[in-house]
């Protein structure tokens, strides 16, 4: 039977108040306050949440009751996740990048009744469509920044909210404690919504038995210890960052801290020097093609001594990859490497700390996870999604194959179904979609969860995806095509920051290419190449040869049917608020393929 | 409009270790008022001074009416017929209005032809007439800045760079220098590169228009155009749609589209 209590307790409210008592006060998060890191206690973490919960009991909330949150990832966000979910309730994250129409959707599909905005701007969104919203009772600001003379009846700051909670305790002795028992480890915890790149969002309906079975495996990447720190700046609506930056610390208890910004992570990142860090495929592009364009820059001895340095790490990485210790002398030049070279990148980086790294949510390039470990950091890939409530494979320790997301996580299943898709079993399948028993029905059949990407599996449980379902082209010659993989090797170049491969039932393939925006302006800049705005630069022909030969060096590592004949760049900067991009910044191929209908025809017309 | 007088390419100017301009090409018409919008510190006066040959550029080129004058001496490009009007107006306090106008036609040989212009700029600017006596110094700021167009009229330039003519100024006198720039622009077929933090005004004036955002162009089209964008209208105009609160304080992310 498959563990699904940590510390004895089952379900996340209880085992919440069982860490807040037992850890005191222990680090629990910090946040950047006017430049200084500011501790939160355990202890503190676990009053406020308490009030939170008590705040809203005394406001009328019920078990069961949704309470959604549109926020940044910052100490009050957690709060409310536990003080919510402590008194029976179910929270539901909000991007707050969407628009006043999307959360209205998500507001009312959820039927919340209370309302977390991090400040005047989310605010804005849900005054603007609360008339639409006829469950809303009443919606609380984290940052009342700006709202000094603002009255409204139905709105209340966080602080005062927080007071009401304090107060409801000292009337009601020994309320909370009960409330902790109300919920059942099979019953509803969180929603969360999966960005419908088909169709509206769904909201996924995660159990406390998925949540705390995917907490007790918390050290399934790599051990952490008290004291160990994190960062915290992916979107916490996202399942990966709830588990690795809320759940997962109930069972390790390393300290989370919270990033200022996106735009601040990479000093942020230097600042905390991170026991574990988990990013997404972009991220860990972005700092390649940081070290990649300033070892360009770099004078010719620091580009000799990179390039050596980098030699011996790849020899030593291939060594692991292919199973083999390696030699004693090569284990010597490496030390050395590292002592020169390589700790340096790390340093710079601000994973020199960093024991374990991991990536997922998205397809990354394996050159990409080589030359992390040829730096000597050790990353696994992930895989899994909302509807398991996040880990479901894992490149194991022992064995790397590049390529393949791993094996299935301790007790779970993996299967791949005839059709090709990959189906997933165990306690961190999830109860189905919110007031949607159609879908839910067609997710999960006979107890397995249809994952809807495709895949195949080698005779040693490895799982390669390869793209997902709905994703495959075939393209008018009848070859089927996955455009993901294609895509990847794009996004492994400096230059492009995401692409679409586009060919469903046309003659040949093409692709739309988003440039990042910086490193294509210094190259410009260097060969002299004159550009005023983003569309400009897109348009130069210098610009359009490098993506080319980006394109024709993917190419080559191609199939004859499967090469792009011809590209198209994206001539705007888009941004998490464009519909084009999903709000961790994936371009989203239906939108796109309807977007740029005239672009795409265009390529197949002309050519 | 024909070929552009002025040309930049890829202009990279440093103070120091620091990047004021980290690539800025554009390129203003004959006879055409040209705009550069931007912040505080964004690379405007930058961009004046090292077409005008103040400060050298660590790269690009700057071409005027077919040459390169990058890296050039000011006085030279003065002669080419450039005239720089900085910004803070920058004249000569203890000279008298008259001596500071000849200022302005130092470089110039034909005797005769200067005079003319003297009366002509009076023309435009009827107010530094009646103080061609007095000493710069006492005027007021419009009538400073009055003086500093009108030294810089005095070279007879093909091409005048005015560096935030509405600094400090009334709105009046603002609306009417830049009237009278519009007007040395059509009668004497002056071109003009205008940079202005009063984006409202510069726009209307302007034929084409550049934003600067850090150094770099963010966006450019003709003045109309640019008027009608969302983010110029936000972060420049001062025009917000208003929120359901009837106030707002939050940014919307730029976008430059």
């Amino acid at each position: 039977m498959a563990v699904t209590t940590v510390y004895g307790q089952d379900t996340v409210a209880k085992l919440f108040r069982h860490v807040a008592r037992e850890r005191g006060e222990r680090v629990a998060m910090r946040e950047k306050h006017l430049g200084i890191w500011r501790a939160v206690s355990w202890r503190d973490y676990g009053e406020r949440a308490k009030r939170v919960g008590l705040g809203l009991v005394a406001l009328g909330l019920r078990p069961r009751d949704v309470v959604s949150i549109a926020a940044d990832n910052c100490p009050e966000w957690l709060y409310t996740d536990m003080g919510t979910i402590s008194v029976g309730g179910i929270t539901n994250g909000i991007y707050t990048t969407d628009a006043p129409r999307q959360v209205e959707y998500i507001v009312n599909d959820s039927g919340t009744r209370f309302f977390f905005a991090e400040n005047e701007e989310q605010l804005d969104k849900i005054l603007e469509s609360r008339a639409a919203c006829p469950g809303l009772a009443k919606i609380f600001v984290f940052d009342m920044d700006g709202l000094h003379g603002f009255q409204d009846p139905q709105v209340m700051p966080f602080e005062a909210l927080l007071d009401l909670g304090a107060r409801y305790d000292v009337e009601h002795p020994g309320a909370f404690d009960a409330m902790v028992e109300i919920a059942r480890p099979e019953d509803l915890a969180i929603l969360v919504y999966t960005s419908g790149t088909t169709g509206p969002p769904k909201g996924a309906m995660l159990s406390h038995r998925n949540i705390l079975f995917q907490i007790a495996y918390a050290d399934y990447i790599t051990a952490l210890r008290e004291g160990d720190q994190q960062l915290s700046f992916l979107p916490l609506c996202h399942i990966a960052e709830r588990t690795v930056s809320v759940f997962n610390p109930l069972k390790t208890g390393a300290t989370v801290n919270f990033a200022e910004s996106i735009d601040t992570v990479p000093d942020n990142l230097r600042e905390v020097a991170p026991a574990l860090f988990f990013a997404v495929p972009r991220i860990w592009e972005k700092f390649y093609s940081a070290v990649a364009l300033r070892m360009r820059d770099a004078t010719w001895p620091g580009r000799l001594a990179y390039g050596w340095a980098i030699g011996v790490g790849t020899r030593v990485a291939e060594a692991r990859l292919a199973g083999r210790r390696p030699s004693l002398a090569r284990r010597l030049l490496y030390r050395l490497a590292d002592f020169l070279v390589l700790d340096n990148v790390k340093r710079s980086m601000g994973l020199h700390r960093a024991r374990g790294t991991a990536t997922g949510a998205a397809p990354i390039a394996p050159e990409l996870i080589k030359w992390y470990m040829a730096l000597g950091i050790d990353m696994r890939e992930v895989y899994g999604q909302t509807e398991n409530c996040g880990l479901a494979t894992a490149m194991p320790p022992e064995r790397i194959k590049l390529g393949t997301v791993g094996i299935a996580r301790p007790d779970t299943e993996v299967r791949i179904s005839p059709q090709g898709e990959i189906l997933l079993k165990g306690p961190h399948v999830f109860l189905g979609y919110y007031k949607n028993p159609q879908k839910t029905a067609e997710t999960i059949v006979d107890g397995w969860l249809h994952t809807g990407d495709v895949g195949v599996m080698d005779a040693d449980g490895f799982v390669r995806i390869t793209d997902r379902m709905r994703d495959i082209i075939i393209t008018a010659g009848g070859k089927n095509v996955t455009p993901s993989e294609i895509e990847n090797q794009l996004k492994f170049s400096p230059y492009i920051s995401d692409a679409v491969v586009i060919g469903d039932q046309r003659k040949f393939l093409s692709c739309l290419v988003m440039i990042d925006p910086e490193t294509v302006a210094q190259f410009a800049q260097e060969r002299n190449v004159p550009f005023t705005n983003f569309a400009s630069l897109c348009r130069t022909k210098e610009v359009q040869d490098l993506i080319a030969g980006e394109i024709e060096r993917v190419n080559k590592q191609l199939a004859r049917v499967e090469t792009i004949k011809t590209f198209r760049l994206i001539e705007q900067i888009l941004t998490a608020e464009d519909e084009e991009l999903t709000p961790t910044m994936k371009l989203k191929r239906a939108f796109v393929s309807k977007k740029y209908k005239d672009v795409i025809d265009a390529m197949y017309t002309g050519a | 409009m024909g070929d552009p007088l002025l040309t930049v390419t890829n202009l990279e100017t440093y103070y120091g270790p620091i990047m004021a301009i980290r690539g800025v090409s554009f390129s203003v018409p004959e006879r055409a008022i040209v705009t550069i919008l931007g912040a505080n510190g964004a690379g405007k006066s930058t961009i004046l001074k090292t077409v005008s040959g103040v400060m050298d550029p660590q790269k690009g080129t700057v071409t005027f009416a077919g040459r390169e004058i990058q890296g050039m001496d000011p006085d030279k490009v003065t002669r080419l017929g450039i005239s720089h009007v900085p910004e803070g107006r920058e004249m000569f306090p203890f000279l008298s209005v008259r001596e500071n106008l000849m200022m302005g036609a130092y470089t110039r040989r034909d005797g005769d032809r200067v005079k003319a212009d003297l009366e002509l700029v009076y023309g435009y600017f009827p107010i530094l007439k009646g103080r061609a006596d007095q000493r710069a110094g006492q005027l007021s700021g419009g009538e400073q800045q009055m003086l500093a167009i009108s030294r810089a009229l005095m070279a007879r330039p093909r091409m005048m760079l005015l560096d935030e003519p509405s600094l400090g100024l009334a709105p009046r006198l603002v609306k009417e220098i830049f009237e009278i720039i519009a007007r040395i622009n059509r009668e004497q077929g002056v071109t003009v590169l205008l940079v202005e933090q009063n984006a409202n005004i510069a726009l209307h004036v302007a034929d084409y228009g550049y934003v600067l955002e850090v150094g770099r162009i963010v966006m450019e089209d003709a003045c109309a155009r640019l008027l009608e964008k969302e983010d110029i209208k936000e972060f420049y105009l001062g025009i917000k749609e208003s929120s359901v609160r009837g106030t707002r304080r939050w940014k919307r992310k730029k976008t430059w589209r």
